[in-house]
């Protein structure tokens, strides 16, 4: 597959994906299951954010330092939030 | 490690006129014009506007750090002063508060790291073999942005009153309900330029001491210094970008009445604290380790010996840079965190005192090891190791819960923390002292170092040793017991001494380097790294040569030779065999002349653009100031206000732009050692690492939400929202923001591919959907400005809860990114008509890395503000 081709097809891939993720709203799982619904919709960004951060920002075909790079800030951001919201329960 | 790789074009832009030794090219450096056709000499004003040297930005700093080490000296004598006699009337109440909390941010922020960052700039090129930092312009950006951060703090004061809430600005005091005065926004408005000023910097490092190392310079090999520099920027990086959410999100609360930081908010106090802490914590490492690592060359220097066990030093400071980030709950030991988190963060604490241990060990085991010379800057290094230990010892009491719950908000922690930072300075001044001749071409005056280090020594501890026996004195007060008058009088004693030995040194420096005796290369006996193998002071462009570590010692090979990456030494070889890691002795080469074809284009170095941009980052925000809940006051000072905003933003945009065009060629190596990001270019790799303390800022502000939430209740949440807040919004701004990314990547395919229309329509396309992002934005945040309903009868403003708040002002901040990456894609548009990007599209890849993450910072908005 050319990139472009791929590029296409992530392109419809995160497209969909955002439907779905307003969709588990529009059908009520919030309300019937939300810690299920929450865990979904979340996922689902992730699954988006990857598939950018994969291909749009080309971070497949870089060298692994910039992915742990990325993963240690990502890291950082969660260690603050995780920490700082349990300090409260 | 070792990977020397060959990437992008050449480094060599030197003029072609060869030299015959690096001391000629200094003294011709200070009579006439550099080589460089557009770079004034150094005795010209001009020059210093317009340089982007790092051996000019690095004396810059050091020179402008110095300032403000005098001003916030001299508010620490007005304190002592106030401290004479308990309840002292040499300042009044609000004088005082505005004193104490100056004299701690500006020693912080605007004396410790910038006066390390300033010998790091001058030396830290010199020893990985680099020709200036990686991004000259934004170096010189960085400075600039520093000190119209101070001047910015200093027309606080004339604004009311300055900022008075304690230099860690707790909520709610940092609020206007309780410090109403113009001039304190100002001064968070300057901290935030300063953190602006940071980040930049911290990018600039650590792209160069990554990618521009000299073939052969492996990470094990690094000089100490070089290593605590690195290891100080990472942790500012991440550091500082949870400081700059904390400064935005205050700012907001107090230009335009967001109410994160409300008395009445919940978790308000605490988010602030969580926020501060976990930049403060690693803060106290960023102002010690460039010390520490001073301290360790210093050692090595004079006892004539290799820092015992130092690959263990090494690893003991790369744990305690990630370490830093996990300890910063032990400040908020009286907080009402639960005890199963105070008692986590307790071990965390003592944990990171271990490694620590080894570091202290391994220097007083050097000493042991060694031959000590007692020359000034050792005593200083020496000195500050046993302030040092003073510091941490009394500080594992603060790590303990029971302890702190004594402690906190005493004397004790005053006197600990002086230890330990104020230790740090007593290292820097060792700094000072030992690069002081490789800086100016001059040796200091002995005999003044020892009478300033006897000064300085004996000062510090009458000053903070007192403060332990007095340490029942509540902090930032300026009543205590009676009994504590003697130790409070020693103290102002102490001040006022320690006061003295900087006048001292700084006389020191200020006579020698008029009169100084001349320092060659190499002025200590047993100096071991790079810096100390040119000429004092060293020549523009550093070296007559690429310096390679390839045969195990330090060479320098010609120019030519170099971009064809054979190991040729030329007549710049030095006389003896040196090591990168302090293995053995360092001389300064005889001669140093290198072939230089006379078609090389040579470095630029001149540009007055970051002036210009830090000048005008200067008005922007002091016209900012002015702002209240959202809008100007009415009135000739307003109009000020907003005239000044206006105008700075406007210049603002003049000096980017003017910027981007302009012809500029920074420093690229062709072979040097680039680990971990060999194939990568310097661009790039500088994009991802902002990209990465982005990563943060945007973390700590979502952290932000999440926590504010949980405060609340996660699930008890929606009551604070009106009805009208519904998903289709924010759905239709996901589709366009994916769409805008895709057009970016087929901008890049179509760069690719060389077609020049394609390029151009796909930035169209981007600019239009961002554009229609915004307006989306802009029609559903005035629709929600407006709804009536029962429960929000007034509208949903930024003011009305905390859910509106954290609403409007992370999806706003995500909002100033896309506007951000639309000024850029208009600026691309205009050179992709031009015919730009078809011969090289790695700007649009550049750019594509921004939009992409601005589009994946939205893919978690969406569903947390919309959806959840």
């Amino acid at each position: 597959m050319s990139r472009l081709k791929l590029y296409t097809a992530m392109y419809i891939v995160l497209f969909v994906l955002a439907t779905v993720q307003a969709l588990v709203e529009m059908t009520g799982m919030l309300e019937t299951a939300y810690w299920t619904a929450f865990g979904i919709i979340m996922v689902l960004s992730f699954l988006k954010a990857l598939a950018v951060a994969g291909y749009y920002q080309h971070l497949r075909w870089e060298p692994r330092s910039l992915t742990v790079l990325m993963t240690l800030a990502l890291l950082a951001a969660l260690a603050l939030t995780g920490a700082a919201s349990y300090s409260i329960l | 490690m070792s990977n020397a790789d060959a990437d992008g074009p050449d480094d060599t832009r030197t003029e072609g006129t060869p030299r015959a030794d690096g001391a000629g090219a200094v003294a011709g450096e200070l009579a006439e014009p550099d080589h460089d056709h557009e770079f004034p000499g150094m005795g010209s004003i001009r020059r210093w506007f317009v340089t982007t040297n790092h051996k000019d930005v690095g004396i810059l700093y050091v020179v402008t750090s110095l300032f403000f080490l005098l001003f916030g000296g001299v508010l620490a004598l007005l304190i002592r002063t106030q401290l004479w006699v308990p309840g002292g009337t040499v300042l009044d109440g609000l004088a005082y508060n505005q004193a104490v909390s100056a004299h701690g941010l500006i020693m912080v922020f605007w004396f410790l790291s910038p006066f390390a960052f300033g010998i790091a700039n001058y030396v830290i090129p010199l020893q990985i073999g680099a020709k200036d930092l990686a991004f000259p312009r934004l170096n010189a950006l960085s400075y600039w942005l520093y000190l119209f951060s101070g001047l910015l703090l200093m027309v606080s004061f004339f604004q009311g009153a300055s900022f008075s809430g304690g230099w860690t600005m707790y909520a709610p005091l940092n609020v206007p309900v309780y410090t109403p005065h113009i001039g304190a926004s100002t001064a968070i408005l300057a901290l935030t330029m300063f953190t602006a000023s940071v980040t930049v910097g911290s990018v600039n490092f650590i792209t160069t001491i990554h990618r521009m190392r000299a073939p052969g310079l492996t990470m094990w090999n690094l000089p100490l210094f070089t290593w605590s520099i690195l290891l100080t920027v990472w942790m500012m990086l991440f550091a500082f970008a949870a400081l700059l959410a904390a400064l935005v999100i205050l700012s907001s609360d107090r230009l335009l009445g967001t109410t994160y930081f409300a008395a009445q908010s919940a978790g308000g106090s605490l988010l602030w604290a969580h926020l501060f802490w976990f930049f403060g914590h690693p803060e106290v490492y960023i102002v010690f380790f460039p010390a520490l690592g001073a301290m360790a060359e210093v050692f090595q220097t004079f006892t004539g010996r290799r820092l015992v066990g130092r690959k263990y030093f090494i690893g003991a400071m790369l744990l305690v840079a990630i370490q830093s980030f996990m300890v910063w709950m032990h400040h908020m030991f009286l907080t009402s965190i639960n005890l199963e988190i105070k008692t986590l963060f307790m071990a965390t604490t003592i944990g990171i005192s271990l490694p620590f241990d080894l570091m202290v060990f391994a220097l007083i085991y050097t000493m042991l090891k060694g031959d000590i010379r007692f020359e000034t800057p050792f005593l200083f290094a020496f000195g500050g190791l046993v302030l040092f230990i003073l510091g941490g010892i009394t500080g594992v009491f603060l790590g303990a819960v029971v302890l702190d719950y004594e402690f906190r908000g005493t004397y004790w922690v005053v006197a600990h923390f002086h230890y330990v930072m104020v230790g740090g300075v007593t290292g820097l001044i060792a700094a000072i002292y030992y690069w002081f001749p490789k800086m100016t071409g001059k040796l200091y005056d002995e005999f003044l170092g020892k009478v300033n280090f006897v000064l300085y020594f004996v000062g510090f501890n009458l000053l903070y040793f007192p403060m332990f026996l007095a340490w029942e004195t509540p902090r930032r007060v300026f009543d205590y017991r009676p009994e504590y008058i003697p130790w409070h009088r020693l103290s102002t004693v102490g001040a006022f001494l320690l006061g003295l030995s900087f006048l001292v040194l700084i006389y020191n420096l200020y006579i020698s380097y008029l009169d100084g005796a001349d320092a060659d290369g190499n002025p200590w006996k047993y100096a071991t790294t790079a810096e100390w193998a040119v000429p004092s002071p060293p020549p523009l462009e550093n070296f007559d040569g690429l310096p390679s570590y390839e045969d195990g010692n330090l060479t320098f090979r010609s120019e030519s030779a170099g971009r064809g990456g054979e190991a040729a030494a030329d007549g710049g070889r030095t006389d003896t065999p040196r090591s990168a890691d302090g293995g053995a002795v360092v001389t300064a080469p005889e001669t140093g002349v290198v072939a230089k074809t006379s078609h090389e284009e040579h470095a630029s170095h001149a540009s007055i653009w970051p002036f210009v941009a830090g000048a005008a980052s200067f008005v922007v925000l002091v016209g900012l100031s002015g702002l209240q809940q959202g809008s100007f006051p009415s009135g000739a000072a307003g109009g000020f206000y907003a005239g000044t905003t206006l105008v700075g933003g406007g210049l603002l945009l003049y000096g980017f732009v003017r910027m981007a065009a302009e012809r500029f060629h920074g420093p690229t190596m062709a072979m040097a050692e680039r680990w971990p990001f060999a194939g990568v270019d310097n661009m790039k790799t500088g994009m991802w690492v902002f990209l990465a303390s982005d990563v943060v800022l945007f973390g700590a502000f979502i952290g932000s939400y999440v926590f504010i939430r949980v405060a609340e209740g996660w699930t008890n949440w929606h009551h604070l929202i009106p009805a009208d807040h519904v998903v289709l919004p924010g759905l239709i701004n996901t589709y366009l923001l994916l769409t805008s990314s895709f057009a970016v990547v087929l901008a890049l395919v179509f760069a690719e591919r060389n077609n020049r229309l394609g390029v151009v329509a796909s930035l169209i396309a981007t600019v239009g959907l961002g554009v229609g992002f915004l307006i989306n934005k802009a029609l559903e945040w005035n629709h929600l400005f407006h709804v009536h309903s029962e429960a929000f009868p007034n509208g949903w403003e930024l003011s009305t809860n905390v859910a509106s708040s954290t609403f409007y002002l992370t999806t706003g901040l995500h909002g100033a990114h896309v506007t951000v990456g639309l000024i850029i894609a208009l600026y691309m548009i205009v050179r992709a008509w031009n015919g730009a990007y078809l011969d090289d599209e790695a700007p649009i890849e550049q750019f594509g890395l921004y939009w992409h993450f601005v589009d994946i910072v939205w893919l978690f908005l969406f569903p947390l503000f919309y959806i959840l």
